[in-house]
């Protein structure tokens, strides 16, 4: 019987390649904006995205710590994005965003300025980061050319990783 | 493939049991080697361990076990006396056995580990000391006939040892079982016989099947005997491997006979989460239900609504200790290893020492008896190495020959006492000091100054060893501080006392668990901190002319005492926003000698915290040891209290009382509408009515509709307030609350507040005054008037208007 079976669980298999294969020339992004810039990270990495609400001041971390909140019954760190891309801290208006970002086990909340969309962008849009930005240090996965504009996508497990 | 691995994980399990039990049972039988019980059980273990090894393939496991059995064997027949050299042997025989149970556990085979040297030794002892027929060094291939040859030995010797109550009772077991078997049998069928008979007619229509289908189903209708048919076959089927194990133990402690069940260990720390949970949410409904208590202030719902929370609160309470429990070891089984420690230390250092385990049915959590193995392992070396003296100076000194090592733990509160004693040479404390002094650890000031506990904590400096040569034991200087800092990120403290030539007495003090504990909760501005309540010794209110500064720090007299002080402020890089008080709390805090004043704001009480990671993220922050998640939602973090003692020390005082004021933010006023006012009261109309008073004079107003939301535009900081309209009566947050709030902030010291109430009463008024109002206008008011009032309270410029 078993024959039969694994013939069957292979060309399932198989189908879901093709299927997946075809995806994978498209990349789902979701865009934010943070500063005059847009921005954009993975929509898988994203575990979710939640209006802003108290965090808790943590000491001795660098200013873009913003500190800890509860995310049902769960302690993240919360960093602000605008500080550490060195922009001037502004106060949060109705449109900012937690954007709550997960890669392996790490898991932080990042404070944005304001959500703009979902972005399907074909992989072959996707240039390098520029040669001015240093070599393999880069925060930048790449940038996405639209019709309009270009976006910069970000690594989200550089974001999530410890600098200080 | 699975099923093998099933059957391997139970039997790495089974195995590591028993062997655990081994060498203590070793150890007792050397002092006692006529005790054929416990010769019997050590006997039963290497059986079991080689029958089911031979069953799995392990042949170098058999082939060990199958020697160390026929040792055992002679011994239990009194064929052999065991002397401490045939001991060395089966000790060295049993290590071998927990390596290659150690090597089955990681790479599924026994290869790789070189059993024959040791085979050979035992193969001596066995046929130097009995009959002659040594088997030469057998070859893994006699495995099947070795275990037919050795189940009937067993039976057979039966008749010839009536003594031997276990291998009785195994047989007689064997015997009833199997009697049993027909019996039900019998009965069985006749009962089949029967209910077919009786019982055809309803089941026949349903579905007629062959009989060994409703055989399952038709036994449990005759109730007379229910339970036997179900748990004979269930024993029968592996008695070989049941038995021993079960019939062991029953014999020296019947009350050890307990039903348990083995629970994967990750279920546990699920259910514990939940329950953090649970305590979390406990907190939540606590602090809801005072706030309702005050809003609805005799209504009769309370009382119901109170019942049910303090019923909640109490089984909360009771589910948690339940888990807790479900997750407790006994301290034992750390203390199992220890009898062969000591008696291989005594032989290899010389020396005579005895040891006297109690209270080893204390029970831990799995987590800290996982974690206190080592740091006891060290102080025990320890023990025996520099405490315990030579026999002949033992002697000399008048006492008996043997040391003794005392080992106990017991419960003091929430907290495990675990206390090593040995009736050594003590430790010198001006040896300490000097010691201390040549490796430069201390200072000649710190050393004059230093008392006898403070003399003895030296020991668990790094770098620190008082043995005049290193030995294979202990001395090379690393170790005790080791101890230390494990018994710390257990949130234990160790507490030494010692008096010379009498001896030396550790007691390490532990708490029952890691994750649920009771905490101080502190607060500083506007923040909050937890202090674990463990290291909390007490609380004072002080005024701050009580605290005096010396050489750069804060002290404070208490009692007899100079206590050196911190604020926490200074530690947590607290931003002074509130205006200090006159007056402030002083935690004192206590870790083994060493005290320390904490300073903070207020005190806001004692709440049971879970103690959650702060992740990889955060990990490492000094002074925090982790976070908790309080009743309203928020994120409160754990105070560190050993870190923080530490960084205490390099803290600069900032002055408490004087903080420098932050300049008032007086932008010039060019124009009406640069005047803000806000404008708080929960009626739309009276708002309404405010706006309208005041709008004429083109000034900005702002509206909120209770004390609350005002204070959180306040806070927001979008505008720059010239005075605020209060009214009194507000639902959340009243009038009163709001002044007293708005003027703790330093910033916020001139602003004007203006109550606008319909509370005539003296009372009323003198209370506005007490919470910093300083006008007071009764409603109902002209538009004039009103206008007039704030007017002349922002100064507002006459030519605006």
């Amino acid at each position: 019987m078993s024959d039969k079976l694994k013939q069957i669980i292979n060309q399932q298999s198989e189908q879901q390649n093709d299927d997946d294969s075809q995806l994978d020339n498209v990349v789902q992004l979701v865009g934010f904006i943070i500063g005059d810039e847009e921005y954009a990270i993975p929509i898988l990495s994203i575990q979710e995205i939640i209006k802003p609400f108290t965090w808790t001041r943590v000491p001795q971390v660098p200013s873009y710590v913003l500190g800890v909140f509860n995310l049902r019954g769960a302690v993240i760190p919360l960093i602000d994005l605008r500080t550490k891309f060195g922009l001037q801290t502004k106060k949060q208006s109705d449109e900012t965003r937690f954007i709550v970002m997960r890669h392996g086990d790490d898991v932080a909340g990042f404070v944005i300025d304001r959500l703009t969309m979902a972005i399907r962008i074909d992989k072959s849009d996707i240039g390098p980061a520029p040669d001015t930005v240093n070599g393999e240090d880069t925060i930048i996965e790449g940038v996405g050319k639209q019709e309009d504009k270009i976006i910069t996508i970000l690594k989200v497990n550089r974001l999530l990783e410890r600098d200080f | 493939m699975d099923e093998f691995q099933e059957i391997l994980q139970d039997f790495l399990v089974e195995s590591f049991e028993l062997v655990e039990k081994l060498d203590e049972d070793l150890v007792e039988l050397e002092n006692d080697p006529e005790d054929l019980e416990l010769l019997n059980g050590i006997f039963r273990v290497a059986h079991t361990v080689k029958g089911a090894s031979s069953f799995l393939n392990f042949d170098v496991l058999t082939h060990l076990t199958h020697h160390m059995e026929d040792v055992l064997n002679k011994a239990r027949h009194g064929e052999l006396i065991l002397t401490p050299d045939i001991m060395d042997v089966i000790l060295e025989s049993v290590d071998l056995m927990k390596a290659l149970l150690e090597t089955i556990r990681d790479t599924s085979a026994d290869a790789g580990i070189d059993v024959s040297s040791c085979v050979v030794k035992l193969d001596k002892i066995t046929g130097g000391n009995g009959e002659v027929n040594t088997p030469v060094v057998e070859a893994p291939v006699a495995q099947a006939p070795v275990v037919e040859e050795v189940t009937p030995v067993v039976q057979e010797d039966e008749p010839d040892y009536d003594n031997m109550s276990p291998d009785d009772l195994e047989a007689e077991i064997e015997k009833l079982l199997q009697e049993r078997q027909s019996e039900d049998k019998a009965k069985r069928e006749a009962k089949i016989a029967a209910g077919e008979k009786v019982l055809s007619a309803p089941p026949e229509p349903i579905e007629e099947n062959s009989s060994p289908k409703e055989e399952p189903k038709e036994e449990p209708k005759p109730a007379p005997t229910p339970v036997v048919p179900v748990s004979t076959p269930s024993v029968q089927s592996k008695p070989k491997k049941e038995d021993p194990k079960a019939a062991a133990p029953a014999k020296r402690t019947p009350a050890a006979v307990e039903q348990t069940i083995r629970v994967d260990v990750k279920r546990l720390d699920h259910l514990m989460n939940l329950i953090g949970e649970l305590v979390l949410a406990k907190n939540r409904l606590i602090k809801i239900n005072d706030d309702v208590e005050e809003r609805y202030e005799g209504e009769e719902f309370l009382e119901e609504l109170n019942q049910v929370v303090s019923i909640v609160s109490l089984v909360t309470t009771d589910l948690q200790i339940a888990v807790m429990k479900t997750r407790m070891l006994p301290i034992g089984k750390v203390f199992n290893k220890f009898p062969r420690m000591i008696r291989d230390l005594s032989r290899e250092l010389d020396k005579k020492i005895d040891l006297e385990l109690a209270g080893e049915d204390t029970e831990l959590d799995k987590s800290i008896v996982e974690e206190i193995g080592d740091p006891l392992v060290h102080i025990i070396r320890n023990s025996c190495d520099h405490g315990v003296e030579m026999p002949e100076d033992r002697i000399a000194k008048g006492k008996p020959e043997t040391g003794t090592i005392g080992l106990k733990a017991y419960n003091e509160g929430n907290q495990i006492v675990i206390q090593i004693d040995d009736d050594g040479k003590g430790l010198d404390t001006e040896m300490l000091k000097n010691k201390s002094l040549e490796k430069g650890i201390i200072t000649e000031k710190e050393a004059d100054s230093m008392s006898d506990k403070e003399a003895f904590t030296l020991i668990f400096r790094p770098g620190f060893s008082t043995a005049a040569s290193v030995t294979s034991v202990s001395g090379r200087g690393v170790g005790m501080d080791v101890v230390k800092t494990n018994i710390e990120k257990l949130n234990g403290i160790i507490d030494i006392d010692s008096e010379i030539d009498v001896g030396t007495s550790m007691k390490l003090k532990i708490p029952l668990t890691l994750a649920i504990i009771q905490a101080l909760l502190v607060g500083v501005q506007e923040e909050h901190y937890a202090i674990p309540l463990a290291s909390v010794l007490e609380t004072v209110r002080i005024s701050k002319d009580e605290i005096y500064t010396v050489e750069g720090r804060s002290v404070m007299r208490l009692r007899d005492e100079v206590l050196s002080l911190v604020h926490i402020g200074d530690i947590f890089e607290v931003e002074r926003i509130l205006d200090s008080n006159e007056h402030a709390y002083v935690v004192v805090l206590g870790l083994g000698t060493s005290k320390l004043g904490l300073i903070v704001d207020t005190l806001v009480g004692q709440e049971e915290i879970v103690i959650k990671s702060l992740g990889d993220y955060l990990k490492g922050i000094e002074g925090v040891a982790g976070a908790t998640i309080r009743g309203d939602g928020g994120v409160t973090l754990i105070v560190d209290v050993v870190a923080l003692m530490q960084m205490a020390k390099n803290v600069k005082a900032t002055p408490l009382s004087e903080v420098p004021s932050s300049a008032a933010v007086s932008t010039e006023k060019t124009k009406a509408s640069d005047y803000t006012i806000m404008i708080v009261d929960d009626s739309k109309t009276d708002r309404t009515i405010m706006r309208k008073a005041l709008e004429p004079m083109g000034i900005t107003l702002v509206e909120a509709s209770d004390g609350q939301e005002a204070l959180n535009i306040l806070k927001a900081g979008d505008h720059n307030f010239d005075a605020m309209l209060i009214d009194i009566e507000m639902p959340r947050m009243d009038g009163y609350t709001l002044a007293t709030e708005i003027k703790k902030y330093n910033k916020y010291k001139n602003l004007p507040l203006i109550a606008v109430t319909s509370r005539t009463g003296k009372s009323d008024r003198m209370r506005g005054v007490e919470s910093g109002m300083i006008e007071y206008i009764t409603k109902p008011y002209s538009a004039d008037y009103l206008s007039s009032v704030v007017q002349r309270n922002i100064n507002f410029k006459s030519e605006f208007l």
